[in-house]
């Protein structure tokens, strides 16, 4: 027997050999890929009405249908764009009643059928106050929802608008009533469901590694069609650089937003990856609080006086800052929409960048330079604010600085409060800011996301500046009740441009999304509101596959 | 002994009690909306609401933290509203991260860093030690987080000798089943360990140099010369057996210092860990996660402290008549 000195280098040989070695599998047909996703976020839960947040709805995108759901044209008006999903087709009987009529194939997991029982469920579960959901306030124009017969939904409205299969469709994923029912409501947030759900999608749970990974495999049986692929699995990390890190060196597949021009320009470097720019639907702003710091009952000395916003505005120029900060994967936004909506266009009329303009604004507000130490000031008050921006976002904060930068060459004193993400949504929640650079994502409609955030019903809820204007909500309210898209966007436009004049906020980006995608996966499709909605079709070609496609466990 | 250990306890639940309790108030008196979880998105401020109504977050501090104590005390550590899930849940998945990251850090720790240690001593003012000494510098002076940075760049990303992060192969091993996946979660390992490991070794090496040094010039090690016992056995028997006092006392800090650089470590490799939990629950104000993880690493880092005070006792029977005659142990 040899001495014990010498036997650790051979153990630790024999443990580098057995990680060195791949493990072969077997697999090689056309339904063997593997797609590992780079996440930067671990989704809360999976239960659908608890799950808003990004992670969370794409991986229920493969687990949990829609009734139907918006096409590639991401039109939200009527329902002729609309691809069906559990509802095999519908039908209106009347104009406030909305018939859908399941396709009797469908089926849960556990080889229980999907019937009208499980929508009518579903939209007492989303509507309920115990669920808690942020999807219920969308549905508050859906009056009931019925089942007819086992294969019938029955939707009615409260009122008629053009948005109305939208609301009826996009929001809620139906949940299996059988499995949910006997599970007090207050309680579904522990609920083990949420982290093992049965779904009636093209994929099924596997298993969850917490702050690992989620993998969900292919169902084989699945009544649209078999899926492209067999396996998909999300590993969590940390932070962007390591997912992007990971998608560089083989190690994942997809990373869908790559966010920063440097990230793009390694991914491009790498030789496996294929890119996929495709629609954002964020924008960033620097929210102008109309109100007091602090105090909601009184206008802001400086952001409640519109035309000192508005000169704040023309002071900025927003195509050198996208230029400087994001290259090609940002534009300026014509106002607090992303390019995701169909509403976005370039002419929609702006306040320009006109540095001469705004200091005559301002000099006629009395904000002038009296003692001359660089900075206006008005009855001795100078002329200054504070920029509340997350540490958790570097662009963000770049963009604090490049502000700061530019108002400094107006004579306007600008400080940055750099703080952690909860105490912004501490500050803006509760109005204790000047300025804050907000990012908000919209949905595929231009109504609730714009009525959320710039109405007076936003007002203690995502309308953190409290902007007001009765003629732009009339607008907004004319643009949501117009019947076709063509008289939609005409009220749209006109919205738009009396939001940009009363410069609520300067609408400074939004970003153009890049797909970092493995060359081996073939129909990458995404969708722009939501990129993993048609994973399903994506495939890997039986001469593309490598190891990981093919391992068999 | 026994009224000592005792005593020790005491004292020790009492520490933990008082972090746990500093932690409760200092998180809560934080700023902070404790309801954004893992989204990223400014929440709706009235969903925040009903959030925090649902799990008694709008009550006043006093009323939550007795309720946090009665909880403890029926060994209830609270519900994580990040993630939706019990605290013991996430606690049950992530110690045995840490621990297998800590343990793998702490073996390399004291075997580099006393075998450096003994080498040194042995070779003092001769060129291996300066070199040696330098080096060992160099490296405890470096930040771990920057270490981690430059280990990943070169040997995952650039050589691709490493995984980038993750404690395993997610398609290969998502469970540790065989024996191939062991060695898959060695080589995970690898990385985060020897970032962890190396810094505290280079620390090792330093004391265990200065202890061997100290004990050098005693009487009984010059005594075990003048009777020709060979040096090995000096150095092995006499020398270092005395000189392990001080790294028994060093094992009683290694645990602070494991824990703590863990929290950095662990977000860096993407390890799924307690440190990666607290310090995601940290910005998120997730505060049963924050107060238990507390507990956790407090009653670690106590226990670490104690056990290193019995072995100093058990290896010194010099303290051990300290202890039963209620005198302090040196720990430092």
């Amino acid at each position: 027997m040899p001495p014990r000195s010498r036997v650790a280098p051979f153990i630790l040989l024999a443990v580098a050999t057995l990680a060195g070695c791949e493990r072969r599998g077997g697999c090689t047909g056309s339904n063997c890929g593997t797609i590992v996703m780079a996440s930067i976020a671990e989704p809360a839960t999976l239960l659908p009405p608890s799950s808003e947040d990004v992670v969370a709805t794409d991986i229920d995108e493969q687990l949990f249908l829609k009734l139907a759901d918006v096409g590639m044209s991401t039109n939200t008006v009527g329902d002729e764009d609309f691809q069906p999903l559990l509802a095999q087709r519908w039908e209106w009987d009347g104009p406030l009643t909305l018939v859908f009529h399941l396709d009797p194939r469908a089926r849960w997991q556990d080889g229980q059928p999907v019937t009208a029982a499980d929508v009518e469920f579903t939209f007492d579960a989303y509507t309920d106050s115990a669920v808690a959901s942020p999807f219920r306030p969308k549905l508050r124009r859906v009056a009931s929802v019925t089942q007819r017969d086992s294969l019938t939904a029955v939707f009615r409205f409260r009122e008629r608008y053009p948005e109305m299969f939208y609301d009826a469709v996009y929001h809620m994923r139906i949940l299996p009533a059988h499995l949910l029912r006997s599970i007090p409501r207050e309680q579904w947030k522990t609920a083990p469901f949420g982290r093992q759900p049965v779904g009636d999608g093209p994929f099924r749970f596997v298993r969850w590694q917490s702050a690992q990974s989620i993998e969900l495999a292919a169902d084989s049986t699945f009544f649209l069609g078999r899926p492209g692929v067999r396996r998909l699995i999300w590993r969590f990390t940390p932070n962007l650089q390591v997912g992007v890190t990971q998608v560089i060196a083989d190690e994942a597949d997809v990373r869908e937003q790559l966010v920063t021009p440097e990230n793009v320009a390694r991914a491009r470097a790498a030789p496996q990856l294929t890119l996929y720019p495709f629609r954002g639907n964020v924008y960033t702003y620097l929210c102008f609080n109309l109100r007091a710091n602090g105090d909601t009952s009184q206008p802001h000395p400086i952001f409640g006086d519109r035309e000192v916003r508005r000169a704040l505005t023309m002071a900025v120029d927003r195509a050198k800052l996208v230029k400087s900060a994001l290259g090609d994967l940002g534009k300026v936004p014509p106002g607090p929409i992303s390019s995701l909506l169909w509403i976005w266009d370039p002419e929609i009329r702006q306040l320009p960048y006109d540095t001469a303009h705004a200091a005559r604004i301002l000099n006629a507000r009395g904000w002038r330079d009296h003692d001359g130490d660089g900075v206006r000031d008005k009855n001795g008050q100078p002329l200054a604010f504070r920029i509340l921006v997350p540490t958790t976002s570097v662009l963000r904060q770049q963009y604090a600085r490049l502000l700061q930068e530019q108002y400094r060459a107006i004579g306007v004193h600008v400080d940055i409060d750099a703080v952690e993400f909860a105490v912004v949504v501490q500050r803006v929640g509760s109005g204790n800011f000047d300025t804050a650079v907000l990012s908000r994502g919209n949905d595929p409609s231009p109504g609730s996301g714009i009525t959320q955030s710039w109405t007076h019903g936003g007002f203690g809820g995502s309308n953190f500046g409290r902007y007001y204007n009765p003629e732009f909500e009339r607008l907004v309210d004319r643009a949501i009740a117009s019947p076709t898209r063509d008289q939609a966007r005409r009220f749209w436009q006109a919205a738009l441009e009396t939001i940009n004049a009363d410069a609520p906020g300067v609408f400074l980006y939004s970003l153009e999304n890049i797909a970092a995608v493995h060359k081996r996966i073939e129909n990458v499709q995404i969708r722009p509101d939501s990129w993993a909605a048609l994973l399903r079709t994506w495939r890997i070609p039986p001469d593309r596959l490598i190891d990981r496609d093919r391992v068999e466990r | 002994m026994t009224a000592w250990l005792v005593r020790r306890l005491v004292a020790s639940v009492a520490i933990v009690f008082a972090v746990v309790t500093f932690v409760f108030i200092l998180i809560h008196a934080a700023p902070g909306e404790p309801c954004i979880g893992q989204t990223g998105e400014i929440p709706d401020p009235v969903v925040c609401a009903e959030l925090k109504q649902q799990f008694g977050l709008d009550q006043p501090l006093p009323v939550q933290y007795w309720r946090y104590l009665v909880a403890l005390a029926h060994g209830n550590l609270g519900y994580s509203f990040s993630h939706h899930r019990w605290v013991r849940d996430d606690l049950a998945d992530t110690i045995p991260f840490t621990l297998q990251l800590a343990g793998a850090a702490l073996l390399l720790d004291f075997l580099l860093g006393l075998g450096l240690g003994i080498y040194q001593a042995g070779r003092v003012n001769r060129v291996p030690d300066v070199l040696l000494g330098n080096a060992t510098l160099f490296i405890y002076s470096l930040p771990t987080f920057w270490l981690a940075l430059i280990l990943l760049l070169v040997f995952a990303e650039k050589l691709g000798l490493f995984p980038v992060g993750g404690p395993n192969d997610p398609i290969l091993c998502p469970v540790v089943d065989s024996l191939y996946c062991v060695a898959d979660r060695i080589w995970h390992l690898a990385l985060p360990a020897t970032t962890l490991g190396l810094v505290g070794a280079a620390g090792t090496a330093r004391f265990q140099r200065a202890a061997m040094l100290e004990v050098a010039t005693q009487d009984y090690v010059r005594t075990a010369r003048a009777k020709g016992v060979p040096e090995r056995r000096v150095v092995l028997r006499h020398q270092l057996r005395n000189a392990l006092l001080s790294f028994i006392t060093r094992f009683g800090l290694a645990f602070p210092f494991l824990l703590t650089g863990a929290v950095l470590i662990e977000t860096i490799f993407a390890w799924p860990g307690m440190g990666r939990l607290a310090a995601e629950a940290i910005l998120a104000r997730d505060y049963s996660v924050v107060t238990a993880t507390a507990l956790i690493a407090s009653t670690v880092v106590v226990l670490g402290n104690l056990l290193a005070d019995i072995l100093l006792g058990v290896a010194d029977p010099r303290l051990r008549v300290r202890h039963g005659s209620d005198a302090d142990v040196v720990t430092a």
